[in-house]
C-alpha cells in the first residue's frame, strides 16, 4: 500500500521508486536515490533541487556538510515526509541511505566521520568493530595480544571490512578476539597508502578481561654484558615479545632481585634495557597486562643467560655411553661437559646436523630430513626449561588405540666430549663446538632419544629413520624397497613425498666382499637424508646428504655431504626409501 | 658400520706410511665374518667384511720411504672391502709382516686435501 507523502515532488520521486520495485523487487533506495530525494527537500535554501543535488554530489562534500545543507532548506512538512519514508516506506533503504536520513532527522545515528577521514572506532566490540574512515577505505586489523604466540609481524594485519560511501564501516570481530585484547587497526586507502595506527582495548565481549598478555619467551635474548649486567633484547625485532604496554617482571633466581619493564609500542624492550646478573643466571619471567596476574605470581617460563660456568652437579641423570666407549669395569672412557649455548641460532636446518661416533646414522639423517621439510616440528619439540634442563617431547604409538601420545623427556646440557672438547656423539656441524656457543638442538634431541630408549648403546647399533619420523610427527611412517628396475616407482614416491613436505631418508645395502661401495663416494650400511630431486637435461637426480656433514661422490662441489646422484645409481646403491 | 671415519688427528700419528696408491690385486682373504641379523631396512647395524691382504701400487708417498713403489698391506675386518682398481690415500701402520690399513673406510676415509693439511700442521 503506497505511503502518504504531502510534498508533491517528493511524492512523485518516491512513487517512481515504488513502481520500479513492483517490476524489480531488488530495487532499494541507495546513495544516489536518497540524495535525489533529499535534494528536493533542500531546495528551499535559495537553490533549485538540481543545484542542491550537484552540491550534495560534489567531491569532498563531507557527511556533516550534506546533512547541514539539507536541513537548511527542509520544511516541517518535508521533515514529516522523510520520517514517513524512513519509518513506513515500502522501498527498502540501504544502510548508508538510512544513516543519512536518520542524521537529517536528528535521529540517534552514529557520529559522522571526521572531516579528515582518519580512522575512528565507535562503540564497543559486542557486535564487531565499527567506526568511520575515508569512504572506500579497507580496514585492517591485528590482535596484538595473541600475535606474540604466533609468527606474526606487527603489520601482518587482516582486512576486516570496508568503509562505505559515507565512510562508515561495520566489521566482524577478529577471530578469537576476547574482552581486553589489544586490537591494532589502520585504514588502507584506495591508492594503497595507509593511515595512522589506531589501537583499542576490545570491550563488550565478556564480563571481564581474563586473557593475560602472551609472551614469546623464545624471542627474549639475554646476554652477559659484563660488569654485573645482563642485556635484555628482542632477538627478532620484526615480531613482538608481548603486547605493547604489558609489564614483564624478570626475577633473578640467584639474587632474588625483581626488575619490571614495560613493553614498548613495537612489542619489545626499551633500547639498552638491562638487568643485574651474570652468565649462567636463571631469570623467571612473568607478565601482566594490567588486569591479569597483577602480582606476577604466574610465571611464563625461565631463561638462562648463556655462557655460565659449567656446573658440577648432574641436573638429570644422563644416558649411558655406547659399550665401545666404556672401560672394562664399566666406567666411561670419556668425560662430560655442560653445554650452555643457544638451542637454535637460525632455526633448524639440515646443515646443522653432524653424526658423531655412534652407529645411529638413521637418527641424524632423519633429523636433517625433518629440518629440511618440517623445521617447525623440530623447533617445537624441544623447550628450554630455564633451569639448565630441557624437555624434548616425543610421540609414542599406543598400539591398543592406534593413537600417538606425548612422551616428554627431560635432559640437561651435559654431553660426552673428546679430549679436545668437541662432542663425542652428535654435534652441530661447523667449527663452533664451544661449550658456551655451539647450537644445541641436534645433540640434545639425540641425547633425549638415547635417554628415552635407554642409552646411547641402545640407539647406537642401527635402526630405521621411519621410527624417528613417527616419534617426531606422531604419524605412521612408510617405506619402499629400492632396487635396479623400479626407478619409476621410486621416483614417483620420492617426488611426491618431497613435494608434500614430508621428511625422506634412504638407506644403503650392507657391504659385501664384492666391494660394491668402495670409491663410489657412497657408504655401505648407511642412512642418508633425501633433501630433494632435480631433472637436468632429461636425467633424473636424487639430492642426498650424508649425516657426517662430509664425504660424498666426487664432483659435487664443497665437501659438505650434499650431492646429486643419478636415479639409476641411486637404485643400484640404495635399498630402502623411508618417509611419513 | 656407518660411523664417520675416526678423527684424522687421532689416526695420523699412528700412520708410518701415507701413500697415494691403487689396489693391484687381492692376494688373500680371511675367514668370512658372520652376517649381522637385522630387521629389513635397518641401517648402521655394523655389518663387516672379512680381512684381506692386498698388493698396493704406490703412485706417491706423502709419509714414509719415498722410493717405495709397492706395498703388501692388510685390510682388517671392517665395514668396507677392497678389490683391484680401488684407489686413494692409504694410511698404513708399522705392523709386521704386513702393515695394517688404517681408517674406518680405508682409501675412502679421508680426502687428500685434509691429509695434506694435517701433515703440514704436524710438521710445523
Amino acid at each position: 500500500m503506497p505511503i502518504r507523502i504531502s510534498d508533491q515532488k517528493l511524492a512523485t520521486l518516491y512513487a517512481n521508486l515504488e513502481r520500479q520495485r513492483l517490476t524489480n523487487p531488488a530495487v532499494k533506495i541507495g546513495d544516489s536515490q536518497v540524495l535525489a530525494l533529499l535534494a528536493e527537500v533542500g531546495d528551499r535554501a535559495g537553490s533549485s533541487s538540481s543545484k542542491v543535488l550537484q552540491k550534495l554530489q560534489a567531491p569532498g562534500m563531507t557527511f556533516q556538510q550534506k546533512v547541514e545543507l539539507i536541513k537548511k532548506g527542509m520544511s516541517a512538512s518535508e521533515k514529516t515526509d522523510l520520517g514517513t519514508i524512513l519509518d513506513s516506506g515500502t522501498v527498502p533503504l540501504e544502510a548508508s541511505a538510512k544513516q543519512l536520513l536518520e542524521a537529517v532527522l536528528d535521529r540517534n545515528s552514529p557520529p559522522p566521520p571526521a572531516g579528515d577521514g582518519s580512522l575512528k572506532i565507535t562503540g564497543d566490540q559486542h557486535a564487531g568493530i565499527t567506526g568511520t574512515a575515508k569512504a572506500g577505505d579497507a580496514i585492517e586489523a591485528i590482535n596484538l595480544t595473541t600475535a606474540p604466540g604466533g609468527r606474526l609481524h606487527m603489520d601482518d594485519t587482516m582486512v576486516i571490512g570496508h568503509a562505505d560511501n559515507f565512510g562508515k564501516f561495520s566489521a566482524n570481530a577478529l577471530p578469537d578476539m576476547q574482552e581486553g585484547d589489544l586490537i591494532r587497526m589502520r585504514a588502507r586507502h584506495s591508492d594503497g597508502s595507509t593511515g595512522d595506527w589506531v589501537t583499542v582495548k576490545a570491550h563488550g565481549l565478556g564480563a571481564s578481561d581474563s586473557r593475560n598478555a602472551v609472551v614469546a619467551l623464545f624471542r627474549i635474548g639475554l646476554t652477559d654484558a659484563g660488569g654485573g649486567k645482563v642485556n635484555v633484547a628482542n632477538i627478532n625485532e620484526s615480531r613482538q615479545v608481548s603486547e605493547p604496554g604489558a609489564t614483564l617482571q624478570l626475577t633473578n633466581q640467584r639474587t632474588g632481585e625483581k626488575t619490571k619493564v614495560t613493553v614498548t609500542e613495537t612489542g619489545g624492550f626499551p633500547a639498552g634495557f638491562s638487568v643485574n646478573g651474570k652468565a649462567g643466571d636463571v631469570f623467571a619471567v612473568a607478565a601482566s597486562d594490567g588486569k591479569n596476574n597483577l602480582t606476577f605470581a604466574t610465571e611464563v617460563g625461565r631463561l638462562t643467560v648463556p655462557g655460565g660456568t659449567p656446573g658440577t652437579v648432574d641436573l638429570v641423570k644422563d644416558p649411558a655411553l655406547h659399550k665401545d666407549e666404556l672401560n672394562p669395569d664399566g666406567t666411561p672412557r670419556f668425560e662430560k661437559r655442560r653445554f650452555t649455548g643457544p638451542l637454535f641460532k637460525d632455526g633448524a636446518s639440515p646443515m646443522d646436523v653432524q653424526q658423531g661416533q655412534l652407529g645411529d646414522c638413521y637418527f641424524p639423517s632423519a633429523m636433517a630430513a625433518l629440518a629440511q621439510n618440517n623445521a617447525d616440528a623440530v623447533q617445537n619439540m624441544i623447550k628450554e626449561n630455564g633451569d639448565g634442563t630441557y624437555t624434548v617431547t616425543w610421540k609414542e604409538k599406543d598400539w591398543a588405540t592406534g593413537q600417538f601420545k606425548d612422551v616428554p623427556i627431560k635432559i640437561d646440557g651435559d654431553l660426552y666430549v673428546r679430549s679436545w672438547g668437541g662432542p663425542l656423539y652428535g654435534a652441530s656441524l661447523g667449527s663452533d663446538k664451544g661449550e658456551k656457543t655451539m647450537e644445541l638442538w641436534f645433540p640434545l634431541i639425540e641425547k633425549s632419544y638415547a635417554q628415552w630408549k635407554g642409552s646411547y648403546n641402545t640407539i647406537g647399533s642401527g635402526g630405521m629413520s621411519n621410527d624417528v619420523f613417527e616419534a617426531v610427527l606422531g604419524r605412521d611412517g612408510e617405506s619402499q624397497s629400492v632396487y635396479p628396475g623400479n626407478e619409476d616407482s621410486v621416483w614417483r614416491t620420492l617426488t611426491k613425498a618431497i613435494d608434500d613436505k614430508q621428511p625422506v631418508s634412504a638407506g644403503t645395502h650392507g657391504e659385501s666382499e664384492s666391494a660394491l661401495y668402495t670409491n663410489t663416494g657412497v657408504y655401505a650400511d648407511h642412512s642418508y637424508s633425501v633433501l630433494g630431486y632435480e631433472v637436468k637435461n632429461g636425467e633424473k637426480y636424487v639430492k642426498l646428504r650424508n649425516p657426517w656433514g662430509e664425504s660424498e661422490p666426487a664432483g659435487n662441489g664443497p665437501n659438505d655431504g650434499v650431492f646429486l646422484l643419478k636415479l639409476k645409481d641411486f637404485n643400484k646403491l640404495y635399498q630402502t626409501l623411508m618417509y611419513t | 658400520m656407518a660411523l664417520p671415519p675416526e678423527p684424522l688427528e687421532e689416526v695420523l700419528p699412528k700412520a708410518t706410511w701415507v701413500v697415494d696408491a691403487e689396489v693391484k690385486e687381492v692376494v688373500s682373504q680371511g675367514p668370512a665374518v658372520p652376517k649381522v641379523q637385522a630387521p629389513a631396512g635397518h641401517t648402521s647395524v655394523g655389518a663387516k667384511t672379512a680381512s684381506q691382504v692386498v698388493k698396493l701400487t704406490v703412485k706417491r708417498v706423502l709419509r714414509g720411504e719415498t722410493k717405495t713403489t709397492e706395498i703388501v698391506a692388510e685390510k682388517p675386518v671392517a665395514g668396507y672391502a677392497l678389490k683391484a682398481g680401488n684407489h686413494g690415500p692409504f694410511l698404513l701402520d708399522g705392523s709386521k709382516p704386513n702393515p695394517m690399513i688404517l681408517g674406518r673406510y680405508g682409501p675412502d676415509s679421508y680426502a687428500f686435501s685434509a691429509i695434506e693439511t694435517a701433515l703440514k700442521r704436524a710438521k710445523a
